[in-house]
């Protein structure tokens, strides 16, 4: 018998070791094409104790061939500003204002045609559990194919065999078989998977993965993380890949976008803010992580907790938990709100003129 | 680095657990009928912690880590199989028999929202295991404060709902609660999995706090890999209701021989390869884990594992100490690996040059 005894039957996992291209250290395509340009974004939702300011003034572009990755906290807003790209929130439970030019297109306030035609067709969207995301009573092939029907003038047999293909492009064995399922037949994996076919069926410019892996266990997370990636390479899309682990985006972003209570507070090339971080938050957030490969002896923590959005803090939103707040001279933090500022190709949203140099002090003492 | 010098290996062991099994009955549609099946969750597991020690249990969902945990707690009744704590094997006490020792043994859970009674407020969640134990009687709600003062709560908030408190400040009251009857053992079943980045650190700091200041033993179960390193001194790797690979933190993440621990230590997201520092090696498995209905004969990783070959389907590897390895040097702790083909590896975690 040979080292893979299940080589031959395609429902068996076999496992493989192979050495990995370093995704993040691709560098220098930032000549793509914008496919999504976000400007002064808010979306504003109300309720009892008043309205919940869940997106602020946010700013932001997904160009072909790169990942961006929305990093944050639950309640900072990564989510809800995602799902208006697609046009997901009821108008009339929500208010949204600024600009959304999906693909040329603005987004923001443009009727159902228009949002049905760009869902899927330009921009689709993965969401985090997949179980609820595909509808329990039809086949998975079913549901692959009728996204593909619904934007392509083919027959049902074509539909039907583009379903397949997809689903054996993102690396379902048996795909034919496969397709006959229901999604409860799948295990969570192959049930992302599926579900990754059904965003990519029509070819979109722009996948909006909220989440994606979250559900997953650490060894099939790696395996959609990579099948993210190489898609990306394939089809040349923008991914937008929403989560709260620093360590996935490292492994996969280009460009990283730090959300805290509704507004951007940092913005730049994925390994330069994670090697380098500027805003204090930021820094903070990557201090506070447990390591796999070094022993600290106590972690470094963000005080407190995050922010209201009903009644964010006066000024900067992050001042009550910032460490380095009395480095700011007189009361700035609490008064103003920091513009997001350039530094460098960074943007920073912070009163410090020269944050790095800061928190590295701040650590050293 | 935690001090070792709260564990006592020369002393009888805290918890010994020998040959735990636990099966659970289930019954699925297949075809026409219903069929009855046995999920192995746990399939003959054996480790002991030593007293003041902290064991962190690892594997994915469904390798049987909360339910050996919640066997060793006695929230569920082993199929089989010794739980000897103290000396007296609890698997089989009767409830009234069990009660004295519920006050020893004190659980942690993972999420702080249904953990807690929401119609209850925290004087009465944290009165209650004093009454039920008759501990401080008549000064419980003395008691309550000092223990929301020791998890870093406000001791005025006594009267207060759980819905007024953040996440973390829930997770807080769960430890307080666990800590209310003055436990030896604290079983925290993913503590700090639902908790924000930014929070799960504070909760961290919180248990080694206590755990220094209490003197307490721990059995930790995480499915975060940084998690567990930063928490535990040792570490029991499961795979489909068995152990894996166990034996003390650095050796398991320092030099792991397990395939399977490998290929977890390997697919955990690093943030170092941003810093420009990636392993030299990945492993990728392919597919999910097999359904503990079903398991493979042999051993139960080999149909995942790369190195697997005709002996691997036949005969069960024994959880055993191999030749090699850091854990030769005396004074070491055991590295025990249920494997036919160990191999020590070095390169899948980044090197940080500091």
């Amino acid at each position: 018998m040979t080292a893979q005894p299940h080589a031959d039957d395609p429902t068996v996992a076999v496992a493989a070791t192979e050495p990995e291209p370093i995704p993040a250290a691709r560098a220098g395509k930032d000549d793509g094409e914008v496919v999504l340009e976000i400007t002064d974004l808010s979306v504003r939702f109300p309720s009892d104790e008043g309205p919940v300011n869940a997106v602020q003034g946010l700013s932001y572009q997904a160009r072909l061939g790169r990942t961006l990755a929305i990093v944050g906290e639950s309640g900072s807003g990564k989510s809800v500003s995602t799902m208006a790209v697609l046009g997901l929130h009821n108008p009339k439970r929500s208010m949204i204002t600024g600009s959304i030019l999906l693909d040329g297109e603005e987004v923001v306030g443009a009727d159902e045609q228009t949002m049905r035609r760009l869902r899927s067709s330009t921009a689709a969207m993965i969401f985090q559990d997949p179980l609820s995301a595909l509808h329990p009573f039809y086949k998975v092939g079913g549901q692959i194919a009728e996204a593909y029907l619904a934007h392509n003038n083919v027959s049902r047999e074509v539909a039907r065999k583009r379903a397949v293909e997809m689903l054996d492009l993102v690396g379902i064995p048996n795909p034919q078989r496969r397709a006959k399922q229901y999604p409860h037949e799948f295990s969570g994996g192959m049930r992302q998977r599926a579900m990754i076919a059904l965003g990519l069926v029509n070819n979109p410019k722009l996948l909006i993965a909220d989440e994606p892996t979250t559900a997953l266990d650490v060894t099939v997370q790696a395996q959609i993380l990579d099948l993210i990636n190489n898609l990306q390479m394939e089809f040349g899309s923008a991914v937008i890949l929403i989560t709260h682990d620093l360590g996935v985006v490292a492994e996969v972003a280009d460009d990283i976008l730090v959300m805290y209570a509704g507004r951007a507070v940092e913005r730049g090339l994925a390994k330069d803010v994670l090697a380098h971080p500027m805003h204090p938050y930021t820094y903070a957030l990557l201090q506070s992580l447990p390591s796999t490969h070094e022993d600290q002896d106590q972690l470094l923590t963000i005080k407190g907790s995050p922010p209201s959005l009903v009644n964010l803090p006066p000024g900067c939103s992050f001042h009550p938990r910032c460490a380095v707040r009395d480095r700011v001279p007189g009361d700035l933090c609490v008064t103003q709100l920091p513009e997001l500022r350039p530094i460098g190709t960074r943007q920073v949203r912070c009163h410090l003129a020269d944050p790095e140099r800061v928190l590295e002090e701040e650590m050293r003492a | 680095m935690t001090s070792t010098s709260r564990i006592r290996r020369d002393a009888e062991p805290l918890v010994r657990v020998e040959h735990l099994v636990k099966h659970f009955a289930v019954r699925e549609v297949q075809g026409l009928t219903m069929a009855k099946n046995t999920v192995k969750a746990v399939d003959d597991i054996s480790f002991d912690l030593a007293e003041g020690e902290t064991l962190g249990l690892v594997g994915e969902s469904g390798c049987g880590k909360s339910t050996a945990s919640r066997c060793i707690t006695r929230l569920e009744v082993p199929t089989s199989g010794k739980v000897v704590y103290r000396g007296t094997d609890i698997a089989r006490l009767s409830e009234r028999e069990l009660r004295p020792l519920r006050r020893e043994i004190q659980m942690i859970f993972q999420d702080p929202y249904s953990s807690l009674n929401p119609r209850q407020t925290v004087g009465a969640i944290l009165g209650t295991p004093l009454r039920v134990h008759g501990l401080h009687r008549g000064n419980e709600k003395r008691r309550s404060q000092e223990l929301l003062e020791l998890v870093g709560l406000n001791p005025e908030h006594i009267n207060r709902y759980p819905s007024e408190f953040s996440g973390g400040q829930r997770q807080r009251i769960g430890i307080a609660r666990a800590l209310a009857v003055e436990p030896r053992l604290i079983i925290a079943d993913e503590p700090v999995s639902a908790l924000d980045v930014s929070v799960q650190a504070q909760v961290m700091n919180l248990l080694s706090r206590l755990r220094d200041e209490l003197g307490l033993s721990f059995i930790f179960i995480a499915h975060d890999l940084g998690v567990i390193r930063h928490f535990c001194d040792r570490v029991a790797v499961m795979y489909l209701g068995k152990i894996a690979e166990i034996g003390d933190k650095r050796h398991i993440y320092g030099e792991p021989q397990h395939p399977y621990t490998q290929a977890l230590l390997s697919a955990a997201p690093d943030i170092n390869v941003a810093r420009g520092i990636a392993p030299k090696e990945r492993i990728r498995l392919i597919g999910d884990p097999p359904s503990p209905i079903d398991p493979p004969s042999g051993c139960r990783f080999r149909t995942r594992c790369w190195k697997a070959q005709e002996i691997c389907a036949t005969t069960e590897p024994v959880l055993e100490d191999k030749p090699g390895g850091g854990d030769d040097e005396p004074g070491s702790v055991r590295h025990d690996i249920a494997c036919h083909f160990p191999e020590i590896k070095t390169t899948l975690v980044a090197e940080v040059v500091t």
